[in-house]
């Protein structure tokens, strides 16, 4: 199964929405990316690539642009991912936002790096870089660490980190209604990534996204 | 349903006994009021019979039509008829209401339901607990107000049409309009043949919905039952006549109550 939609972001000015699935190769290793002033980018990635690799993606932001980005990544079995997000705040008023989720199906190493970089004088800014990983393997090892290394005293940062497995509550809760528990894990599995699968534009990558979702064993 | 016998059940929560050996029958048709003051088991009861995680049940038995339920799974538990009116439903984000509220009607059928019969369904169960429909495009109880949430309960009720529904306080956080629409909710349920275990601290839920008995929960037990004037009673005088007059003993002591969760965070500083 090739990769419908790769990942072709044009280092100089990527604006607008894009939207990637990943299911036969990794994210790039290493890729700077620079937001001109004035201009946004919101990208989503549904990265259901099985192999292991280690990725690095660095944006530089200019004077009021915007960066959102929101990554759903699965690590297979026996696998082993590292992805790490640096965004430089370069511009007063620049706006930043990361969310990465991830569901954890190895029992190897699985971990997010979120930096947001504010250095003194850029002044106005707002940013927050949030990480989940969902722990589905009883030996896994995941790490997430969204970090703020900010210089500025008039900016908004903010970062938040979950990670763990399953909330007994809301199983109970499905489960009473019916549903059976392996139905109910998969539905939480679903309900953290789909979200982010739903921002693929095109109705057959999020046909194909599910899909590969459907073949995981709970 | 024709009768749930449940016999010497006891429960505990990490360690702590909490259900001391209750014993208490429900019959086809019932609405028993179980009262109450805090801290004394009702919730638990109604969790044990569901199969909740928090508990361990360690004596006991909970037989439906002859068959005890305890050993079954949660899921099975509620296709064996069971439903429970969670007090606080959890929030599911990324579950959209509608796909949840699918699989758990096609949980309980053969055959899966037609869009348009569960479509017709939904809109009615919608319609009767004064919800807009629209809510079922969201996330499941994500960002429901507390009063939403109750509606939604019961509007699950609805749809699956249980033999025994478990409320536990459907009441609290509703408004009057609120109020009324759940307990027509309940009295229609009631005429198609669902049984009711009743939890509230308030009696204006009981007089709209009256029920045929009353069961009081003292200490992890069934310390008295009686119709619905005793619910009335205790609506109007409170817990302190049963020590005076009936000689039962009701232990004051908050710090007896168990917590089944435990939430904090340390911060260390250099």
């Amino acid at each position: 199964m090739k990769d419908i939609i790769d990942f072709p972001l044009e280092k100089t000015a990527p604006t607008g929405a894009k939207a990637f699935l990943l299911l036969d190769r990794p994210l790039p290793r290493g890729a700077s990316f620079v937001i001109p002033s004035e201009e946004s980018l919101s990208l989503s990635v549904v990265d259901l690539f099985t192999g292991s690799y280690a990725s690095t993606l660095s944006f530089r932001l200019g004077e009021r642009s915007s960066l959102t980005i929101e990554i759903a990544s699965l690590l297979g079995e026996g696998a082993e991912k590292e992805l790490t997000i640096e965004v430089s705040h370069e511009g007063k008023e620049s706006f930043s936002r990361v969310r990465f989720v991830g569901i954890n199906l190895s029992d190897k190493p699985f971990r997010f790096r979120g930096n947001s970089y504010i250095p003194n004088g850029i002044h106005g800014c707002d940013t927050r870089q949030e990480g989940r990983i969902t722990n589905l393997s009883p030996n896994c090892l995941s790490e997430v660490s969204p970090a703020l290394f900010i210089k500025d005293n008039d900016v908004r940062a903010s970062h938040g980190a979950a990670l763990g497995t399953y909330d007994a509550d809301v199983l109970y809760y499905l489960t009473s209604r019916g549903i059976s528990l392996s139905e109910s894990k998969r539905l939480v599995t679903f309900g953290y990534l789909m979200p982010i699968v739903e921002k693929l534009a095109d109705e057959k990558a999020v046909a194909l996204a599910k899909r590969r979702l459907e073949e995981i064993r709970l | 349903m024709e009768e749930l016998c449940i016999k010497g059940l006891s429960a505990e929560a990490e360690g702590k006994k909490i259900l001391k050996g209750i014993d208490l029958t429900v019959r086809k048709g019932d609405v028993i009021a179980l009262l109450g003051p805090n801290g004394h088991g009702k919730s638990t009861l109604l969790n044990c019979l569901l199969g909740s995680p928090h508990y361990v049940v360690t004596s006991g038995t909970a037989l439906l039509d002859g068959e005890d339920i305890l050993p079954l799974s949660t899921d099975e538990r509620s296709r064996r008829g069971l439903f429970m009116a969670f007090q606080n439903p959890p929030d599911v984000p990324g579950v959209v209401t509608m796909d949840f509220f699918r699989g758990m009607v096609n949980a309980h059928r053969e055959k899966p339901i037609s869009l348009f019969e569960f479509y017709k369904k939904t809109t009615e169960a919608y319609k009767a607990v004064g919800l807009d429909s629209d809510m079922a495009s969201r996330h499941l109880n994500e960002g429901y107000s507390g009063g939403e949430k109750k509606r939604n309960e019961i509007l699950q009720m609805l749809l699956l049409k249980p033999a025994i529904a478990l409320l536990d306080e459907i009441d609290s956080g509703l408004d009057v309009d609120a109020l009324s629409l759940i307990a027509d909710s309940i009295l229609k349920a009631r005429e198609e043949g669902t049984t009711f275990i009743l939890i509230s601290h308030y009696d204006r839920l009981l007089e709209l919905v009256r029920p045929n008995r009353t069961a009081v929960m003292i200490d992890g037990r069934i310390a008295l039952e009686g119709d619905f004037s005793l619910a009335r009673r205790i609506a109007k005088e409170g817990y302190s006549f049963l020590e005076k007059e009936k000689g039962i003993l009701i232990r004051k002591d908050e710090e007896e109550r168990t917590s089944i969760g435990v939430c904090g965070a340390k911060v260390t500083a250099k």
